[in-house]
């Protein structure tokens, strides 16, 4: 089964985590390197991304002609996807451990985050089918 | 250049849309026919589609980090339905994709005209986590 462990925040959120200092975001980074290893030897780890910040975000929509209309401006409660890790497990409480792991990485001064992580079962599109 | 084509539109709680069969069905074709030919260009790195929501669960780690999963957000939170990471040339070549997924056809037809979200990826996951 696979599974989508999605990390998002506010723009504000964000703002906060690039006033981190180099050692808590050394220490974060060191917790999910470890973890993408572990996933990896585990043969559970499918892939993951890391998105541009919300400052690189546009929406774009489709006008009558199918030209693209392109907007840069979100409401501040907007929260956006800052990256995912893609799983392929067992059953859904294995998604959710994996989560779990993900949302004691450690912030300023070591403390956990504790951030609310997203999981969702995805179907894949695979090109061999289509 | 990787981009990654969010489409945000479900809210909380939903499930399959309540559309009549045929309009699901020429949705999904018109994905389909998409993904075909953003594969024959090159272009398609990976597409993925998410359960809907009222399959996704909220985990945080609780004590000795063990999972805590809660099945209820906000009304406002916007849900992912789906993305596609592609490489293209330029981000007028990813908007210009993005217009195209935006005027998927809805119930009875007619082009969604649906908002995606449009951003750079980080094209490898930094060195830091690997």
């Amino acid at each position: 089964m696979k599974y989508i462990l999605l990390m998002s925040g506010t723009k504000a959120g964000v703002d906060g985590y690039l006033a981190w200092s180099q050692k808590d975001i050394d220490a974060h980074m060191a917790v999910l390197k470890a973890l993408n290893k572990e996933l990896t030897e585990s043969g559970e780890f499918v892939a993951t991304q890391r998105l541009a910040g919300p400052a690189e975000a546009k929406v774009v929509r489709g006008e009558k002609n199918g030209l693209p209309v392109t907007d840069g401006i979100f409401p501040e409660s907007k929260e956006f996807l800052l990256g995912y890790w893609l799983v392929d497990v067992a059953t859904p409480e294995r998604a959710y451990a994996i989560a779990a792991r993900i949302s004691t990485g450690p912030g300023p001064g070591g403390v956990p985050t504790n951030m609310p992580i997203e999981v969702r079962q995805v179907a894949s599109y695979d090109q061999r089918k289509s | 250049m990787k981009y990654i084509l969010m489409m945000n539109t479900m809210k909380a709680g939903c499930g399959v849309p309540s559309w009549p069969q045929k309009d699901l069905q020429a949705h999904i074709a018109f994905m389909l026919a998409l993904n075909k030919e953003l594969h024959a260009a090159g272009e398609l790195v990976s597409a993925e589609g998410l359960s809907f929501p009222d399959q996704a669960r909220q985990v945080r780690a609780g004590k000795e980090g063990k999972p805590i999963t809660d099945g209820v957000f906000p009304e406002s939170k916007e849900f992912l339905a789906g993305f596609w990471i592609i490489d293209v040339d330029s981000p007028e070549r990813a908007y210009a994709i993005a217009a195209k997924i935006s005027a998927a056809p809805g119930a009875g037809g007619a082009p969604l005209n649906m908002p995606i979200e449009v951003r750079p990826v980080m094209s490898a996951p930094p060195k830091e986590m690997l």
